[in-house]
């Protein structure tokens, strides 16, 4: 394989990963900025959108579980894959309003430590739930029949065409919200908020309802994330908790409350993890064929300390201190 | 009927006693100034008017226009007809002028705020009369407001009140960190809204600056209103100017 299409092989799987977190950290990002909650939680609705997916769009066989003990150890509504991708958000969103009502709302003036160790607790209670009704076990989420197999792409050759499905649904809902918050009164109410919420209220606006909407809309791109990951990663439930660490160092690299920001963030961690997985230095001449598969996780704990070490606040992120 | 009333009100941050049996009136159509040192309790008077929390009020009444609004939320009081131009401006940095002054009318597309106890006030300005207001605004309309002159954060901050209902503008310190000929068209744009029929709630420090534009005035001191009269009074007044102003 020439250099020019393993860069490229890189780059597309690298766009696919960072998709993901892209998906993940818009919405961690945007809560973090306007309602200044810190949700352990978010990776929690990840995994809710995952097995809800599996759920709808396939019949699985679970091996262990409650369920299987009381001899549902094959459900699912088998209602494919598009159903699920379009159920699923509108779950979430649903959970996510309920979420900021009766699990935010009441933390929204605690401390930050108050904050994490409720969501965190509630991450661990839905991860239990999980494991307590499906077993621990790891699933199988077959990509949609639509979708599947590789796609012939110049320079690259064979590439998994679902990926590429990934990339582009992320980049057409990452617009949606773009569009959203940046060309709309909702959007200009939530960026205001951002800055300076007891002002926005002074001047006669009920940022509650806006507010609302942005937790939604934020768990709504979790449970999608969940979705479209689904048949690209394993399925098992602790995926949630898994997920979120790099959701995190994604939203802190490109900078709190910035939609930009999370998304350039996704990238560059989806990148060097792509690039670290496939990766090998080979010196034939002296021997070597090292491969940098397992330095993947480490790579992107590295990448974001030395951008943090250059840009505390972030790659986009503003200058002003948000708390 | 005054138009504003404070009846002994006792507000709190937390558990310290901030505001002590505070009781003052605004009459329509006046200039009032409220004047006092630092952490006199200036600011947490306009704050509890707002429906700003903290602080809490946990007693007595405040009363705009005939209808109780003690402990409202902040955007009720709002839609009613009170404006604030706070204590540092607090424009929105990042955002454009024009959206600045665009979020009073995304409040103001709002149906259903209010309820029915407090009248809706005289329409606010639109961002065209604002502009006539102040055209150095207009020039810097697509400008982020963070990269304003303090001067025009300043007339911004007023110009986002003008686009409110308001019945009553509340300006804390508006001549803040101020030059001086700019403090000159601050002041001259304050009686400006006065003469066009605006009741101001002026706070200042600069005590000999809001006695020069007020009708009536205030002095607060540790909580407690100290001094209540005309401008006219206060400053005849050396013994209460120095006690409690330094002036
Ligand atoms: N958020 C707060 N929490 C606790 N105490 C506060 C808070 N804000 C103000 N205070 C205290 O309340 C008192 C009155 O403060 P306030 O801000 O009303 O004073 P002020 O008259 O506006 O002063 P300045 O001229 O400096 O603006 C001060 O003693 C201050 O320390
Ligand atoms: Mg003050």
């Amino acid at each position: 394989m020439s250099l020019v299409s393993e860069a490229a092989r890189i780059l597309l799987n690298g766009l696919q990963t960072g998709a993901i977190y892209v998906l993940l950290a818009i919405g961690l990002s945007i809560i973090l900025g306007t309602l200044k909650f810190v949700n352990f939680a978010h990776g929690a609705l990840y995994l809710i959108g995952l097995y809800a997916g599996l759920l709808i769009s396939q019949e699985t066989t679970f091996s262990g579980g409650q369920l299987a003990e009381f001899g549902f150890g094959t459900i699912g509504l088998d209602w494919g894959f598009l159903a699920a991708l379009l159920i699923v958000p509108a779950l979430v969103f649903v959970l996510g309003i309920a979420m900021e009502r009766f699990v935010a709302r009441p933390f929204y003036d605690r401390p930050d430590t108050d904050q994490i160790l409720l969501t965190f607790g509630l991450a661990i209670v839905a991860q239990q739930v999980v494991r307590v009704l499906f077993s621990g076990s790891s699933q199988n989420f077959a990509q949609p029949s639509w979708a599947a197999g590789p796609l012939q792409l110049p320079l690259i050759g064979g590439f998994p065409q679902w990926r590429l499905w990934v990339i582009g649904i992320t980049a057409v809902l990452v617009l949606i919200v773009y569009a959203l918050i940046e060309f709309t009164d909702f959007g200009l109410t939530v960026r205001a908020g951002t800055q300076d919420t007891e002002m926005v209220q002074l001047l006669g606006i009920d940022i509650s309802r806006p507010y609302v909407v942005v937790f939604g809309i934020g768990a709504a791109l979790a449970g999608v994330a969940g979705v479209v990951g689904g048949p690209l990663n394993v399925v098992n439930p602790t995926v949630g908790t898994d997920i979120l660490v790099p959701a995190f160092i994604t939203v802190v690299i490109g900078g709190l409350g910035s939609i930009r920001g999370a998304v350039l963030g996704g990238l560059i961690l989806g990148i060097t993890e792509s690039f670290l997985i496939q990766w090998s230095l080979v010196i034939p001449s002296l021997g070597i064929d090292y491969g940098f598969a397992p330095w993947s996780q480490v790579g992107i704990y590295a990448i974001a300390a030395v951008i943090l070490l250059v840009r505390p606040q972030g790659l986009l992120g503003s200058e002003v201190d948000v708390s | 009927m005054s138009l504003l009333e404070l009846e002994g009100v006792d507000a709190y941050y937390g558990e310290s006693h901030i505001l002590r049996a505070v009781s003052l009136s605004v009459e329509e159509g006046e200039i009032c100034a409220l004047l006092g040192r630092n952490g006199a309790g200036k600011t947490t008077t306009l704050r509890s008017i707002a429906g700003a929390k903290p602080p809490a009020v946990r007693d007595g009444r405040i009363t705009f226009d005939g209808t109780e609004v003690t402990g409202r939320a902040a955007e009720d009081v709002s839609m009613g007809g009170i404006s604030l131009v706070p204590e540092e401006r607090r424009i929105f940095a990042d955002l454009t002028v024009a959206e600045n002054l665009h979020l009073a009318d995304v409040a103001r597309n709002r149906s259903n705020t209010f309820g029915r106890s407090i009248r809706i006030g005289r329409d606010g300005m639109t961002t065209e009369e604002v502009f006539e207001f102040f055209p150095r605004l207009e020039e810097r309309d697509s400008q982020k407001a963070g990269t304003l002159s303090g001067g025009e954060q300043q007339m911004l901050a007023i110009g986002r009140a003008l686009k409110q209902t308001t019945e009553l503008m509340m300006l804390d310190e508006p001549y803040e960190g101020l030059a001086p000929q700019i403090i000159e068209a601050v002041e001259h744009a304050i009686e400006r809204i006065s003469d066009a029929g605006t009741t101001l709630l002026l706070v200042e420090q600069n005590a000999v600056a809001a006695i020069n534009i007020a009708d009536r005035c205030y002095v607060i001191d540790q909580g407690e209103i100290v001094f209540e009269g005309s401008a006219e009074e206060l400053r005849e007044d050396d013994e209460t100017r120095e006690r409690y102003l330094g002036v």
